[in-house]
């Protein structure tokens, strides 16, 4: 067997990130003595078996630390085998450890470990809320809006203009309302109990001036507008959009709210820019 | 005995630092101790925008600010990622770190990434392999690289030199830095047996730029490198060796797990301050 760099690497790296103790397994163990001494009080094996304990309890922390909201739910035990599966299946393979994460909302929906599909949409929800909190927290920054741009702009602006968001901002759709439950849960102490029943909602995550980071929620038509606007379609065509297929009576709804819509992003410091192009 | 003025390879003396942890960030922008300087760690300044930045401007208003790094993997067989260091560089323009450390270690290969610092076989191929690697690190970051010696759980049976040995063989031929952790000397030479002391006097001492002090947990038949609880005396010890041989080296208490209040690590650093300060006066 070779006993390069990469060889010693490629064997560690195979055993790290396993459930069972090194020294339990003979063929493992044998193995371990090819690349490792030991000592006195340990085998090689066993000094191996340090480094896998140490990728466990690290991993599971950062997975704690991230989707605390997550592990209020699972509880201590089953969070831990969420975990062990969730590093199973997606073992880290990059340094940042927003890219380890990334896959848990989608593990998450289809962990057998919940005993319904509700339990599994209701963790999948939340880990891609959680997630979005982080995202919020260290996302990009944006100088607030100057009011003079938009006192000075001419009528038919809007036609033209580009509204542009928050670059932290993000739109998240959910079946449960994970956005308030994990404040009931965290932030006031409530027990972390699934709701009986799921009850849809749209929400704008977003970080105030003072960077601390708060929900909105939107009615469906408010939050279809919005991400128009992201996608870069300027405010009346946008609207154009949004009525199209309404029926009568909700494209009046939206007629009547749009300026209030409109007024409250900007004074949330969503609106951060408009961007007029010159006319050719 | 080297030129005072080839000491720190001409890099500045800090002072004691502490390291800028979440659980202190309010306390230190509101009381602004008398401290050197702070680490960071690079990667988690890493981000876009927000919060994390907004803090790294508020301690860059007030302290000089020394980034040190956790997933360079200068010893791994994957190729640099040139990406990370590009990010590395931008982070080092805001920061001004006058030089930036990572761990003379690999983390992991293409496949996984065991978020550890493991250690390397010691052997000339390895030492050849890591100062190559090193040297392209050092010239794309544009400011020295000091890379700090890990504590370790292992040890390999193709190693042919010393730990001491191969970790002056890397600096040596990368030409770069010494970030000397004691406390790590201390949790390796009980893990493997060997002198602590033989360690420290092996060291290049025009090298160091830094020195580490933390505390640990020894779990009997091993020790790990926690960095938590107080330095302990024989580590104590160990800085003043060093600190005779190197001289005024910024030198920093690291407190990652178990992060007590802001006056306990403050009052740990008041302590490396004065033992420094008696280190130096022996020495003259
Ligand atoms: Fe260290």
């Amino acid at each position: 067997m070779r006993n390069d760099l990469a060889s010693v690497q490629a064997f560690l790296a195979s055993v790290i990130p396993g459930r069972a103790p090194i020294p339990d397994d003979p063929a493992l163990a044998e193995t371990a003595a090819r690349f490792v001494t030991g000592n006195a009080r340990l085998t090689p094996a066993a000094q191996v078996d340090i480094y896998r304990r140490q990728f466990w309890y690290r991993h599971r922390e950062i997975l704690n630390d991230d989707f605390p909201a997550l592990a209020r739910l699972l509880g201590e035990a089953k969070m831990d085998a969420f975990c062990r599966d969730f590093l199973d299946a997606h073992p880290p393979a990059h340094a940042p450890f927003r890219k380890m994460i990334e896959p848990v909302p989608s593990f998450a929906a289809t962990w057998p470990g919940f005993e319904t599909d509700a339990g599994r949409t209701f963790a999948a929800d939340m880990a891609r809320y959680e997630i979005a909190m982080l995202d919020v927290r260290a996302g990009a920054d944006a100088p607030p809006l100057d009011p003079q741009k938009l006192a000075g702009l001419p009528e038919d602006a809007w036609e033209r203009a580009r509204i542009v968001l928050h670059p932290a901002a993000r739109r998240l759709v959910f079946s449960y309302p994970v956005h308030r439950l994990r404040k009931a849960w965290l932030v006031a102490g409530e027990p972390a109990i699934l709701p009986e029943a799921p009850s849809p909602a749209h929400i704008v995550l977003y970080r105030n001036r003072e960077l601390v980071t708060h929900f909105e929620e939107l009615e469906p038509e408010a939050f279809t507008l919005f991400g128009l606007l992201d996608e870069g379609v300027p405010l009346v065509p946008a609207l154009g959009r949004l009525a199209e297929p309404l029926p009568e009576a909700q494209q009046q709804h939206v007629a009547a709210h749009v300026g209030r819509w409109f007024q409250q992003w900007t004074a949330l410091g969503l609106v951060v820019d408009v961007d007029l192009p010159s006319s050719s | 005995m080297t030129a005072p003025d080839r000491m720190r390879l001409g890099l500045p003396d800090l002072g004691i630092g502490v390291g800028l942890r979440l659980p202190h960030y309010e306390e230190i922008f509101e009381t602004r101790p008398k401290v050197g300087w702070l680490e960071i760690i690079s990667e988690n300044f890493l981000v876009p925008g927000g919060v994390p930045l907004a803090n790294l401007d508020r301690a860059l208003a007030h302290y000089p600010v020394i980034q040190h790094g956790v997933s360079l993997s200068i010893g791994g067989t994957t190729p640099l990622d040139f990406d990370f260091l590009k990010n590395l560089r931008a982070l080092l323009r805001r920061t001004k770190s006058p030089w930036v450390s990572d761990h003379l270690c690999w983390t992991g290969i293409a496949t996984l990434n065991t978020h550890d610092l493991l250690p390397l076989p010691y052997t000339t191929d390895v030492v050849r392999h890591v100062a190559a690697r090193a040297r392209i690190v050092q010239d794309t970051l544009e400011v020295p690289l000091a890379l700090e010696n890990v504590s370790s759980y292992l040890t390999y049976t193709s190693s042919e030199m010393t730990e001491w040995d191969f970790f002056r063989a890397v600096v040596e031929e990368a030409n770069c830095a010494v970030l000397l952790d004691v406390n790590n000397i201390y949790v390796s030479s009980q893990n493997h047996g060997f002198d602590p002391n033989v360690y420290v006097d092996a060291i290049p001492a025009e090298r160091v730029v830094q020195i580490h002090l933390a505390g640990h947990t020894n779990y009997g038949d091993y020790i790990i490198d926690t960095h938590s609880g107080p330095v302990i005396d024989p580590v104590w010890d160990l800085y003043r060796r060093a600190i005779r041989r190197v001289g005024p080296v910024s030198t920093l208490i690291e407190w990652d797990e178990d992060i007590p209040p802001l006056a306990t690590l403050l009052a740990e650093a008041e302590r490396a301050r004065i033992v420094r300060e008696e280190a130096l006066s022996h020495a003259k």
